[in-house]
């Protein structure tokens, strides 16, 4: 071909391209303008149609499977570590010494805590998302059992015989009791709000069960969590301590004099306007010293500082001087030691005016924290040698065991478990939504209001505007990529939006993610974050008779005369599947005094049996709320033609939604609006 | 037919009257004091799962052969009222738990403890203070609480309150409630109720959906896998947990005052309460009590047995003895011998009447119960608790 046609052929292509990319460019630009919010996002098109698809091939290619260690235990001699790895489904046996993984026998889904009796022939560990417990021969590093749990198993705890077995169901909110000898069922106490956390005290008396979110009240009622207290002997619950203004109590360690009980805990500030975060007053993190002796005390201290705050504190083990605590931040990346000794002068000599005042000080830390050790990201179990010259800590999102030194307080070296190297754009994300480091003094991370990814069921009042108008019922965010608009006025279309500009002007009182990183956190919420199974109510996608019923009413379209109902009216308009939402706003007669005069932006519904309270303002505190108490013009669906038995069927069905994943297992494309 | 006397046909010439006025009676009676109803517990273990204690000899009673035994008849009673701490004089349910005495009155919960009372009301989280029914968890320990108002779990001193409105629960008019295994069961002005404390779920149980007459049900109880429900105007719903099918139990006469034909089944179709022990139904009425060993019905009457009166609010199984709580005082039977307690309308002191076959002698007691007018009662191993509306007395087994 002669060179003027290979120059005449480039021009024309050149002159083609010239035409496609700029109208191209701009369209881009206009699409991106709309998605992000902002007008200089990078047009980079793998942002949202890559690292956001749900296409199981693409989604493999790009992500990787983590282990994403949890919880941890070690063998009475110290010479194994078992650590729970919560993505990987796995206990992993790890040689702490040559820093290998021995072993990785696998468990059921999601496991979180593990135990060894003190023989050290059985390992215990807890599948939350299995609703049992997986009972593992040591010596044979084999599951030879599985026990059968309430909904949720989380924390465990051995009975000082070693002969019943605690397990705290986190999200039926109770406790099983299990004969180790029948491997039956015993009883069953009924818990806080989302317990996680248990452990025996040092004479094998009493048994203690934090929980994490607050019992339910109406807004503006001071927030109230319980630490549920069990007598051993008695196998009865003595005692359901209130622990005002405090949530989020993920764990608890007793002294080994067992003089006291200390519980990790949040503080948050929700009745009051979030300007209070730039105030530098939303959320505090603390411990609650909970004294073992007859009226004794519960005293809130905090971990912060004075402009420095230690966010999402976890786990708490107690070295077996009883002189040191060690609690992990895992929303700060570090471990904060508290002198012991010094937490019982201060409250010794305090008067119970001066105590009152120390759950709100945040200056007050100095006098017992000793040292911040920091860590690898996002530090969640902890446990020490039987020695105690070692804490392990299980670095969650860098697939690590970090080991500390507890005499010089420094950390001394990792133990890798062996994970993928690469850290992906969803994990760099879920880096993000579990560090601080973006929000003003570091005050909270999205994983504070959105604990497991979920929410915290606190009702927010949003600094907007007009100070202390549109309270704010915390929404998950479970699943919910393809449930555009968000936020409860639906304001926001996208994640990125949400998660862009706004939310530091609103929420952090920082700077703005980097668009790399609003890239990652949105691949994340997108692409990571899933529900658990309903294995409480709809754990084969049966549904029962009850909730076949339900269904009907659900769906129906005449009320109980047999006269029709407006299409508007009917549940199924507005809550359609797969995701229970047609993703528009509506009025359904909740607009309070306080609110601004908008529509809502309908909820998604799946697992909606664990998210109250419900409405946008979290008013009614159970499903049936809706109907009872604030359904009586029928806004909101007509259901006051329904009898109690129809409406009990209703609330029945609804709480059998699940996961559109769960539904359709078979499925292999995941269709993602983005 | 002894029923079937020269009163009787009286009685049945007298019939639209006699039970307009006992129906109108009831009803008044039940919308004024709703606390009539009580709690039922068939099966509740006592020391040993039998009554050991409750006969003179002290030998266990587990067996059928109760007609061999002395009667138990209980003596030296004590009585509490406003005075000795009770919140209210109207006594609605009693319940022996362990050490402790928890007793539902018009005022709130009142606790027995170490000789002292207690006094629970709305302040400290009851969800309302009008208390008509408590039983206790034999699994868990923790109380559950029926009142006019709403069901209450008090557990580790807090109360956690379920209520037609926030629960799938029936009504807030809890008549009676039990615990059977991880269920508990409610009798309520809406139905009879079954919650899982376990998967958390309510089922409630209406004329739509179970052989009632109509929704309104008073007592409940629990044995040998069945739950027995006292229907107004049903008379028995037997529902076997097991195979959850119902079966009814109704008076063939339906609601007339009288028995045309004897122990053809419960003595009326208003019934008010149910218990089962030892392989024994007892079910009370306003117009009798009836017993049902599986196989017969038997009817008992005030003018055919030591029964105090027919009008019978609650009664309560223990062993082979069933303890009947009546208008005109309390009676203990094993369906042969009887003891009657009575007091004196004009001082403390009343007297026992006891009928150990055809022997017939009258006991006195100084001081007697507080008041005839019993709606609850409890027993443990030797000693008795009766909820009146004129406080709680407590009787020892006289030896």
């Amino acid at each position: 071909m002669k060179t003027s046609k290979l120059l005449l052929i480039f021009g024309i292509l050149f002159v083609v391209g010239l035409a496609i990319y700029f109208p191209g460019r701009k369209i881009a630009r206009k699409h991106v303008n709309t998605k992000t919010a902002v007008e200089d996002h990078p047009l980079l098109c793998i942002s949202c149609h890559l690292y956001t698809s749900k296409n199981p091939l693409v989604s493999k290619l790009i992500n990787a499977d983590y282990y994403s260690p949890f919880n941890m235990a070690v063998s009475k001699n110290g010479d194994r570590l078992y650590v729970v790895a919560q993505e990987a489904n796995t206990l992993m046996v790890v040689d702490p010494e040559s820093h290998k993984v021995l072993n990785k026998i696998k468990v059921g889904e999601y496991p979180h805590s593990v135990v060894i009796d003190d023989r050290g022939e059985k390992a215990y560990v807890s599948n939350q998302w299995s609703d049992n417990v997986s009972v593992i021969d040591l010596a044979k590093s084999k599951v030879v059992d599985t026990l059968l749990t309430g909904n949720g198993p989380a924390g465990l705890s051995l009975s000082a015989d070693d002969k019943l077995l605690y397990i705290v169901n986190s999200f039926s909110s109770d406790v099983t009791v299990i004969d180790l000898n029948t491997g039956e069922e015993r009883k069953r106490f009924t818990a806080g709000n989302n317990p996680t956390g248990t452990q025996l005290s040092p004479d094998g008396k009493t048994l203690y069960v934090t929980s994490r979110r607050a019992l339910l009240a109406p807004y503006g009622d001071t927030l109230k969590s319980e630490l549920t207290v069990i007598d051993e002997s008695r196998q009865r619950v003595t005692e359901r301590k209130t622990i005002e203004s405090a949530y989020i109590m993920e764990n608890i360690a007793f002294t080994p004099g067992g003089d006291l009980a200390i519980i990790t805990l949040i503080r948050p500030k929700n009745l009051v306007p979030s300007i209070q975060v730039e105030q530098g007053w939303m959320m505090t993190y603390g411990i609650g010293i909970v004294e073992q002796k007859e009226n004794g005390r519960v005293i809130q201290l905090l971990l912060d500082e004075p402009n420095a705050y230690y966010c999402d504190p976890f786990d708490i083990v107690i070295s077996p001087d009883g002189k040191k605590a060690f609690i992990s931040n895992s929303g700060v990346n570090c471990i904060s030691v508290v002198d012991i000794d010094s937490v019982r002068s201060l409250i010794a000599e305090a008067t119970p005016e001066v105590v009152k005042t120390y759950s709100n000080n945040l200056g007050i830390s100095s006098r017992y924290v000793i040292k911040r050790i920091k860590t690898g990201a996002d530090p969640k179990g902890l446990v020490l040698s039987p020695d105690g010259k070692r804490l392990y800590v299980a670095e969650q999102l860098e697939d690590r065991i970090g080991v500390i030194n507890t005499e010089t307080l420094e950390k001394i070296n990792s133990i890798d478990l062996g994970g993928p190297r690469r850290i992906t754009v969803a994990r760099q994300g879920r880096r993000l939504f579990n560090n601080s480091g973006h929000t003003f003094q570091n005050q909270f991370d999205c994983y504070t209001c959105h604990p497991d990814m979920h929410e915290d069921g606190l009702v927010y009042n949003m600094a907007s505007k007009d100070m202390g108008r549109n309270l704010t019922n915390t929404q998950s965010l479970r699943d919910i990529g393809d449930t555009p608009p968000f936020k409860w006025n639906g304001k926001n279309q996208t994640v990125y939006k949400q998660d862009g500009m706004r939310f530091s002007t609103v929420l952090t009182r920082t700077e703005q993610f980097s668009y790399n990183n609003l890239d990652a956190i949105t691949a994340y919420i997108i692409t990571g974050i899933h529900y658990p199974p309903n294995l409480q109510y709809n754990p084969e996608g049966k549904l029962t008779e009850s909730q076949l019923r339900g269904k009907d009413l659900f769906e129906r379209s005449k009320d109980n005369t047999g006269k029709i109902i407006p299409e508007n009216n009917r549940c199924i308009t507005c809550h359609p599947p797969p995701y229970f939402t047609n993703l528009k706003l509506a009025s359904v007669g909740t607009l309070a005094i306080s609110d601004d005069s908008i529509q809502f932006d309908t909820p998604h519904l799946n697992n909606i049996f664990a998210s109250p309270p419900y409405l946008h303002d979290g008013r009614a505190a159970t499903l049936e709320e809706i109907w009872t108490k604030y359904g009586k013009e029928d806004k909101h669906g007509l259901a006051n033609d329904m009898t109690k038995n129809q409406l009990n069927d209703l609330v029945d069905y609804l709480k059998s939604l699940r996961a559109p994943a769960y539904e359709h297992k078979s499925s292999k494309l995941y269709h993602a609006s983005f | 037919m002894k029923k079937r006397d020269k009163r009787n046909w009286f009685k049945f010439a007298m019939l639209p009257v006699a039970i307009s006025g006992l129906l109108s009676t009831g009803f008044i009676i039940v919308e004024n004091q709703p606390g009539y109803r009580n709690d039922i517990t068939a099966d509740k273990p006592v020391t040993d799962g039998n009554l050991k204690g409750l006969t003179e000899t002290g030998s266990k009673t587990s067996d059928s052969k109760a007609d061999s035994k002395p009667v138990p008849v209980y003596g030296n009673w004590k009585n509490f009222t406003t005075k000795d701490g009770l919140p209210s004089d109207k006594a609605y349910c009693v319940r022996i738990d362990g050490d402790r005495v928890l007793v539902g009155t018009h005022d709130g919960l009142a606790v027995y403890e170490k000789g002292k009372w207690r006094t629970y009301t709305s302040k400290d989280g009851l969800p309302h203070n009008g208390v008509v029914s408590i039983d206790v968890s034999e699994i868990t320990g923790d109380v559950w609480i029926g009142t006019l108002g709403g069901l209450s779990c008090w557990s580790g001193g807090k109360f956690e309150n379920f209520t037609q409105f926030n629960s799938g629960m029936p009504n807030d008019l809890v008549y009676c409630v039990i615990c059977d295994g991880k269920d508990v069961w409610v009798a309520t002005g809406g139905g009879a109720g079954q919650y899982d404390t376990y998967t958390k779920k309510w089922e409630i149980f209406t004329e739509k959906n179970a052989p009632m007459h109509e929704p309104w049900t008073y007592g409940i109880s629990a044995g040998d896998g069945k739950i027995f429900i006292a229907a107004w105007g049903g008379g028995v719903i037997e529902y076997t947990t097991k195979t959850k099918q119902f079966r009814d139990y109704t008076d063939p006469d339906g609601e007339m005052e009288i028995d045309l034909l004897p122990d053809d089944g419960p003595v009326h179709d208003i019934t008010t309460g149910t218990t089962y022990a030892n392989g024994m139904l007892w079910v009370s009425t306003y117009f009798g009590l009836s017993s049902y060993d599986g196989s017969h019905w038997k009817g008992f009457f005030d003018h055919d047995s030591g029964l105090a009166s027919n009008f019978i609010n609650f009664v309560r199984a223990e062993g082979p003895w069933v303890f009947i709580c009546s208008d005109k005082g309390l009676s203990t039977t094993d369906g042969k011998n009887w003891v009657t307690y009575k007091k004196n309308e004009n001082n403390s002191n009343g007297m026992a009447i006891i009928i150990n076959g055809t022997q017939k002698k009258e006991l006195p007691l100084s001081p007697s119960i507080s008041h005839n007018f019993i709606i609850g009662v409890d027993a443990d191993a030797d000693v008795l608790w009766v909820a009146t509306s004129k406080g709680v007395s407590r009787g020892e087994l006289m030896k």
